[in-house]
């Protein structure tokens, strides 16, 4: 049975919220849990001050209702599962190096990217978010998956060492600019960065592997169409490496 | 003990601790999984002069497969551990990145041993491979001039059992042969277990050593060769006049068994005189399959 984190009333600002995820945070009791100190506007305090905690520790926890305000959730997370069943803040699961943290909502910027003073953003695991992310998805990840379930906001990807970015929506402008050897999957529209070159349309087995776990565990709109159809490859950033690439949809 | 008329010999299989790998191969039809499996099967009857036995275990459907579509799957055994990694990647790199739509991934996920494949396959891509980690397995992406081939970094391996067996005496040929294929039918598909020999059968059992030669490891099993019965020790009944053997190899000795059961039992047919098991004496298999004891409750 997992921990479900609720709000008692919604937060006045920002908080920094990556305490809640830090370390072995899996096997804590609701009440261990509750006592971890965030930082907010007006200074620190208890998680228990802004959030009632129901069920028992086994690895996975909920939070309940909107965490907009709640930034650096899931930042550095290790392992277990997070789920958040509304929106979340900026730098949702940035620097996170494995598990899975699910965003029901949105995510705001730098989702999966790198936490302050990092040169790598995500390093592992699995950032599912079923709605849509502001600027800088992705920025620097090292590996690991990001999954958008909408649209992201300019600079996905921007300056992304490897991993996958997969947008259902549209990639915002200036996507993918800088990348080494990172992949972009695009399932609805974007903007070719000048510094890419076309390579072939083909159809990746491991696309079509991925696609069956984004839809089978996660519940992403994954369609037969996106399953059985064949992709052109661009690869890029010739501004860097040229050993990434993007992964342009051809929709019938 | 008879079944149907047909003599159930009081004796047993012997059989070795030997180590597996299973290979899922996935393709775009049924057709080209089935042709890279056949490929990577071949030639892979007996560890005595192919290094590794290997066989179709069973046809996947698309939902049983890791990238959804068709697919079979093979066991693959040898007899030390560090062969297996030398065997795999010698036969994957010939016959599935060869083949066009295939994929090639592990199927024993949970086995705790793991060799590595795809991270020695890779390599053929000459620094244009790439890898994805998917659900926590990495898997690489090797450019080939049809597009990619996807190869699991590393293989399950586990302890498995090879050369159960039995023997079928029957009067003549035909009837030999047909109780065989009617083993093999019945034994085909079930989970866990292959047949590595031609079609399931082995013609031409074999003894260890050889009465001519110091070298040779293995030679005709004359003991049970219908030739030879008046210039050799025979152990054929009277009336027989063929043999054919079944050979299984299986992930456990429970699989193996119930495929003994369920292949004897189809092989107990008119022309049929007996049913018999190769051993050792019990001194070099740890794994005795008593014929009788398998049998138990068949006598319809």
């Amino acid at each position: 049975m997992s921990i479900t984190l609720t709000p008692r009333q919604p937060l006045a600002g920002p908080v920094d919220a990556r305490a809640i995820l830090a370390g072995a945070w899996g096997a804590l009791t609701p009440a261990e849990l509750l006592a971890r100190e965030l930082e907010g506007p007006d200074g620190a305090f208890a998680l228990g001050d802004a959030f009632t905690a129901a069920g028992s520790a086994d690895g996975t926890l909920v939070i309940e209702g909107d965490a907009s305000r709640l930034q650096w959730l899931g930042a550095g997370l290790a392992g277990g599962s997070v789920e958040v069943r509304g929106n979340a803040g900026d730098y949702a699961g940035a620097g996170m190096s494995g598990g899975a943290l699910v965003i029901r909502g949105s995510a705001g910027d730098f989702a999966g990217g790198g936490a302050a003073g990092r040169k790598r953003g995500m390093t592992g695991g699995e950032l599912i978010i079923h709605g849509s992310t502001g600027a800088s998805t992705g920025a620097a990840a090292r590996r690991g998956l990001i999954a958008v379930g909408g649209s992201t906001g300019p600079f996905a990807g921007f300056s992304m060492i490897a991993g996958t970015i997969v947008a259902f929506g549209a990639f915002g402008p200036d996507t993918g600019l800088l990348n080494k050897r990172g992949t972009l999957v695009s399932l609805g529209s974007i903007t070719r960065p000048s510094t890419y070159r076309p390579a072939c349309s083909y159809a990746p087995d491991w696309l079509r592997m991925l696609f069956l776990r984004l839809r089978d565990r996660y519940g992403m709109a994954v369609s037969p169409a996106h399953l059985d159809g064949t992709y052109q490859r661009l690869s890029g950033d010739f501004a860097e490496l040229g050993k990434g690439e993007i992964l342009e949809w051809n929709a019938a | 003990m008879k079944i149907r008329g047909v003599e159930i010999v009081d004796t047993f299989a012997e059989a070795f601790t030997m180590r597996s790998a299973r290979i899922i191969i996935t393709a775009v039809s049924p057709r080209w999984a089935r042709e890279a499996a056949l490929k990577l099967t071949g030639f892979a009857t007996s560890v005595i002069g192919c290094k590794c036995e290997a066989g179709i275990e069973r046809v996947l459907e698309p939902s049983e497969t890791p990238d959804g579509r068709p697919g079979v799957s093979i066991l693959l055994m040898v007899m030390a551990k560090d062969e297996l990694g030398k065997r795999l990647i010698e036969r994957i790199g010939q016959t599935v990145l060869t083949c066009p739509t295939t994929a090639c991934f592990d199927g024993l996920p949970d086995a705790p041993d793991r060799v590595r494949v795809g991270a020695g396959l890779r390599f053929f891509g000459d620094g244009f491979q790439s890898s994805k980690v998917i659900g926590g397995r990495r898997y690489w992406r090797i450019p080939v001039m049809e597009g990619e081939f996807l190869v699991q970094e590393d293989f399950g391996m586990v302890k498995c059992v090879g050369g159960g067996n039995f023997l079928i005496l029957a009067r003549d040929a035909s009837s030999a042969l047909a109780a065989a294929e009617a083993a093999v039918d019945r034994i085909a598909g079930t989970t866990g277990v292959i047949l590595p020999f031609p079609g399931g059968v082995v013609r031409s059992g074999s003894k260890v050593g050889a009465r001519t030669s110091k070298t040779m490891i293995a030679s005709t099993n004359d003991a049970y060769c219908p030739t030879l019965r008046a210039v050799t020790t025979s152990d054929l009944p009277p009336g027989v006049n063929s043999v054919l053997e079944i050979v299984l190899n299986g992930l456990d000795a429970d699989a193996i068994s119930g495929a003994m059961r369920v292949g004897i039992d189809a092989a107990c047919i008119e022309g049929v005189l007996a049913i018999t098991a190769g051993n050792y004496g019990g001194k070099l298999g740890p794994h005795h399959f008593h014929l009788r004891k398998l049998m138990e409750g068949v006598t319809a």
